[in-house]
């Protein structure tokens, strides 16, 4: 645990230091949000349908910034083989890059929600704070099976459409579950159903987060 | 021996296949259908679920090898795991291909967003991103223990992804194998039957055919670079 929150930390600093990651994510998903707007004319009705779409667009294809950056920061500095030597477990490793993304992920996220509601014209309601589990479950999600996958993607030539190959098909279950869940919220009225399907996606995310914590190890040897 | 195996493998794959092509347009009854396009449209049904199947079947086959790999580190497993993810993205690829050619008389539309031709999808396009993966490693160790992680991941995620999109109503005709309401006629399940083992041999073929290329090019590699080092 101590070294996860070692790695933690130093990713925390760097991304404070610099904000390499949070914002171009941030100015990406306001360009998705300008392009979304010139490619699709819709009726407000409309588009209050394919909002939760959008968002989660604008979530995946900004989060892909920051999995690169997890680790092709690391490969840079030649960091992957002093990690692959430290003598801990991977899943250390795993756990403290996940922990990183995620939460610089999270904050992204908390960051451009706003600009979503004004340039979307969201009615603001109590019920928007369901939003936060939705959001935080799908990222999860997202970010464990893309922690993994990015470092397995950095050792290539091409590492970012290869992490995108790799994770989108993988990761479309979340994805579906997100989308529904957000229309949910969106739409006004929370169906019955809405616990059962936000604990489904709790569900895949252990899943995905214990298969790729305990597959680490193998990815960083050589 | 190994020549002989080959031989005699594909002697009977032949004939597998020409029986199996009798089978399906001359000796099976057809179905009662509103048109005879639809009449004739089933009949892809015998080499699309057996496609399916073996897709299925390669897939798995990466996935023990994968895990075997990684248990081992013995090449061997490496190359069944390529060899079969090779195969297994034809296949699909063929089922792919093979749906929206029945679609199109009996629905209406090529393609439709429901929940097995959409899994199906997504199943080829994880595997697709298996190989692109290898291409775009070295060869070495490193690549046989990240495609390895990648196949086992890929192939826990396929029940995952089926379910979750299952989710939408499915358009897809049920598996009628398993269905109470209906079930194949006597001659159709027969030469259902007929059709699934003789692609299962052919995926068989393939492999072996496949492995023994690529041990060939482990051998041929090997030798140059020995030829190097003198």
């Amino acid at each position: 645990m101590r070294v996860a929150l070692a790695i933690l930390k130093k990713d925390l600093q760097m991304e404070f230091r610099s904000k390499d990651s949070i914002l171009a994510m941030w100015i990406f998903s306001l360009l998705i949000f300008v392009i979304f707007n010139f490619t699709f004319e819709v009726s407000r009705l409309v588009m209050l349908e394919i909002a939760p779409g959008l968002l989660w667009v604008a979530f995946i294809f900004s989060g892909m910034f920051g999995l690169n950056h997890s680790f092709s920061v690391e490969k840079e500095n030649g960091n992957l083989r002093s990690m692959a030597l430290m003598p801990v477990d991977g899943g250390q490793i795993y756990l403290g890059k996940f922990l990183s993304v995620t939460l610089i992920m999270l904050l992204f996220e908390a960051l451009i929600f706003p600009i979503f509601v004004i340039f979307y014209d969201l009615q603001l309601s109590l019920q928007m704070f369901l939003l936060a589990p939705v959001i935080f479950a799908g990222t999860i999600g997202f970010t464990s099976l893309g922690t993994i996958l990015s470092a397995v993607a950095v050792h290539t030539r091409n590492q970012q459409i290869l992490l995108s190959l790799l994770l989108w098909p993988l990761v479309s279950p979340i994805i579906i579950w997100s989308v529904t869940l957000t229309g949910m919220i969106l739409g006004g009225e929370i169906p019955p159903t809405f616990t059962s399907l936000l604990i489904r996606v709790g569900a895949f995310d252990v899943i995905f987060f214990t298969i790729s914590y305990l597959l680490f190890d193998f990815i960083l040897e050589d | 021996m190994r020549k002989l195996i080959d031989k005699i493998l594909l002697v009977v794959l032949f004939f597998a296949f020409m029986i199996s092509l009798y089978l399906v347009f001359m000796w099976v009854p057809q179905i009662r259908a509103s048109n005879a396009a639809e009449q004739i449209a089933q009949k892809i049904f015998y080499y699309h679920v057996p496609s399916a199947w073996v897709g299925f079947l390669a897939f798995f086959v990466v996935f023990v090898a994968s895990v075997g790999y990684l248990a081992t580190r013995k090449r061997q497993f490496e190359l069944v795991a390529v060899a079969s993810a090779e195969i297994g993205v034809l296949f699909i690829t063929l089922v792919l291909i093979t749906g929206p050619i029945w679609a199109k008389p009996v629905w209406g539309i090529w393609w439709t967003w429901d929940a097995r031709l959409t899994s199906s999808l997504i199943l080829w396009l994880i595997y697709i991103a298996y190989l692109m993966l290898r291409r775009y490693l070295p060869d070495g160790s490193k690549r046989a223990n990240l495609s390895a992680v990648v196949g086992i991941i890929g192939f826990i995620d396929v029940p995952i992804v089926y379910y979750s999109i299952r989710w939408w109503e499915t358009q897809h005709p049920k598996a009628v194998m398993a269905s109470s309401e209906g079930s194949l006629a006597g001659e159709m399940f027969f030469t259902f039957m007929f059709t699934l083992a003789t692609f299962t041999l052919l995926y068989a073929y393939f492999m072996r055919q496949r492995y023994q290329l690529l041990t060939l090019e482990d051998t041929v590699n090997k030798q140059f670079k020995e030829m190097e080092i003198l």
